[in-house]
């Protein structure tokens, strides 16, 4: 299996503007989900294919970086995918196993949003992978932040940091995906914690459609986010910041099995467990609301959370 | 500055200190909204407690915006030294001063008050957790803190917000990291000093400061 996935601007555009994907969105009036895709439309205005890298965040922020004095900025929404990923990790020191038959690939995304706004983005990015999964009859949920898990197994990784390089210090969010799609095996210590769409569906799915189709739902997702912004801007200084659900938040509850779950949290909860509690609420921030055995209410903002019960 | 003009400057700071050991906290309304005071004049509160600081301090008052209530407790102990009563029930604007809680200095704090009026402090840009860069993470731990030199522009913390990380740069005169004020991995309040840099030059009297404090104070 090569894993080589073909997909071109074109191509994806002329998929967001078609029926499929907007039947996804049934629930959204047209002048809405029209706006939602404006924002999001530089997703994958540029892509590039890789037979392999060793990773797509390392490229992305060379390229970030060589931008010299007299050059345009990359382009926001610039994407680089590869078959597969020789030095592959995840947060901390951790590996990410990524073989051919997988979904890897890194976006840079313009960082032209409020800081309240901007933090939504991995909660956003989270959604449209979930989404994506979800749309290839695969019942994933999301793991608060953005873990994408089917049962428990992991199938999909995010990562998300802020990068500024070039002549002019640009500012981007960059954001590494990973899913495991068409491949099957794992090494000993992930077997038991991993899964992948081909394991759980019994079949391969079609990379280049399904890569096609996460970038689509990234478009939406990342474009809900400034639609958010948008109408936050929108409404008189004595009303913002009222408490109130926001769109993207809204979004991810209906991706997220993680409210109502006993839980472990910790900042890197497999090193340094904190603490047991019941995950409680996630708040207007997308910070998640934790309730320990005491009955007192942490608020958590970063950090990372295991399940400690079945759903 | 010579050392002699700091040490005019110095001995007038701790005079300061001497004859009144107290902060003096401001507290501002956080956003507009209906104000109902929880606490009067002369009221001694509790600041923020528990292992991870989870467990909420003395409420001070309730801000009512749109139907939602939120209710603001203090972050420090102290006494109520002040409070504006003419304010309870009514509508007030973002930032307006409602109380001040008059925090008692320890020895430790006092150094620390005097050491920020010294040092370059790099503030956190947002709520976050923070941790330092892998660069210097690995020069403290093999020689200490204290014994690292950071540059204008070096990248030296992460800050990590909804899984995001955002590298922060040093942006002030070079220096060694004298004064860490976060652990690695801890939530610090936007705002709050994450360290404090000392140019070299300025060490001795940092020294100074601290041992005359140490020795001086009751």
């Amino acid at each position: 299996m090569t894993g080589k996935i073909s997909l071109s601007p074109r191509f994806l555009d002329s998929y967001r503007r078609g029926e499929t994907f907007r039947s996804f969105f049934k629930e959204q009036p047209d002048r809405v989900f029209e706006r939602v895709m404006r924002y999001g439309a530089p997703v994958g205005c540029r892509i590039e294919v890789h037979d392999q890298l060793p990773r797509c965040m390392d490229l992305l922020r060379e390229q970030v970086a060589a931008v010299g004095p007299e050059q345009p900025p990359l382009a926001g929404g610039t994407v680089i995918l590869a078959g597969k990923l020789t030095g592959g990790n995840g947060r901390f020191d951790r590996e990410w196993f990524a073989p051919p038959g997988g979904v890897w690939l890194a976006l840079a995304w313009a960082d032209t949003l409020l800081p309240e706004y901007g933090r939504l983005l991995p909660l956003a990015v989270g959604s449209a992978c979930c989404q994506a999964v979800r749309s290839c009859g695969v019942e994933a949920h999301v793991k608060w932040v953005n873990d994408i898990h089917v049962a428990g197994r992991k199938i999909g990784g995010i990562l998300c940091e802020t990068f500024t390089g070039g002549a002019a210090a640009d500012r981007y969010h960059l954001i590494g995906i990973g899913i495991n799609a068409n491949n099957i095996d794992f090494p000993p210590d992930l077997q038991a914690t991993a899964t992948s769409m081909h394991a759980v569906l019994g079949r391969p799915v079609d990379l280049d459609g399904f890569a096609r189709r996460l970038l689509a739902f990234l478009s939406y997702h990342l474009g809900l986010v400034h639609y958010c912004e948008e109408l936050e801007l929108r409404r008189g200084p004595d009303e913002r910041g009222a408490r109130q659900e926001n769109l993207v938040v809204g979004t991810w509850r209906r991706f997220s099995d993680t409210l109502g779950r006993r839980v472990m949290y910790g900042y890197d909860v497999v090193r340094d467990p904190r603490y047991r509690a019941v995950a409680v609420d996630i708040d207007s921030s997308g910070a998640l609301v934790l309730q320990p055995a005491d009955g007192c209410r942490l608020v958590e903002n970063s950090g990372e959370i295991l399940y400690l019960d079945s759903p | 500055m010579s050392l002699a003009q700091q040490d005019i400057q110095f001995d007038e700071i701790l005079s300061r200190y001497r004859s009144d050991p107290f902060d003096y906290v401001d507290i501002h309304a956080v956003h507009a909204g209906q104000v109902r005071f929880l606490v009067e004049e002369g009221s001694e509160v509790e600041g923020v407690s528990g292992e991870w600081k989870h467990i909420p301090g003395t409420g001070l008052f309730e801000i009512t915006r749109e139907r939602n209530a939120k209710v603001i407790t203090s972050k420090t102990n102290g006494v109520v030294s002040s409070l504006n009563k003419e304010l309870d029930g009514e509508f007030v604007e973002a930032g307006t001063k409602l109380l001040t809680i008059k925090h008692p200095l320890k020895k430790k704090e006092i150094i620390e008050s005097i050491l920020q009026e010294v040092l370059y402090i790099l503030p956190a840009p947002e709520r976050a957790r923070y941790y330092f860069s892998m660069d210097v993470q690995s020069r403290i731990n093999q020689k200490g803190a204290r014994s690292v030199v950071v540059q204008h522009g070096d990248e030296i913390i992460t800050m990590s917000l909804m899984k995001r990380d955002t590298p922060v740069y040093y942006t002030g005169e070079p220096g060694i990291i004298h004064s860490v004020y976060f652990k690695p991995g801890d939530s610090v309040d936007q705002g709050a000093p994450l360290m404090g840099v000392c140019p070299e030059e300025k060490l001795p009297l940092i020294r100074k400061i601290i041992t005359r404090v140490k020795a001086e104070w009751e």
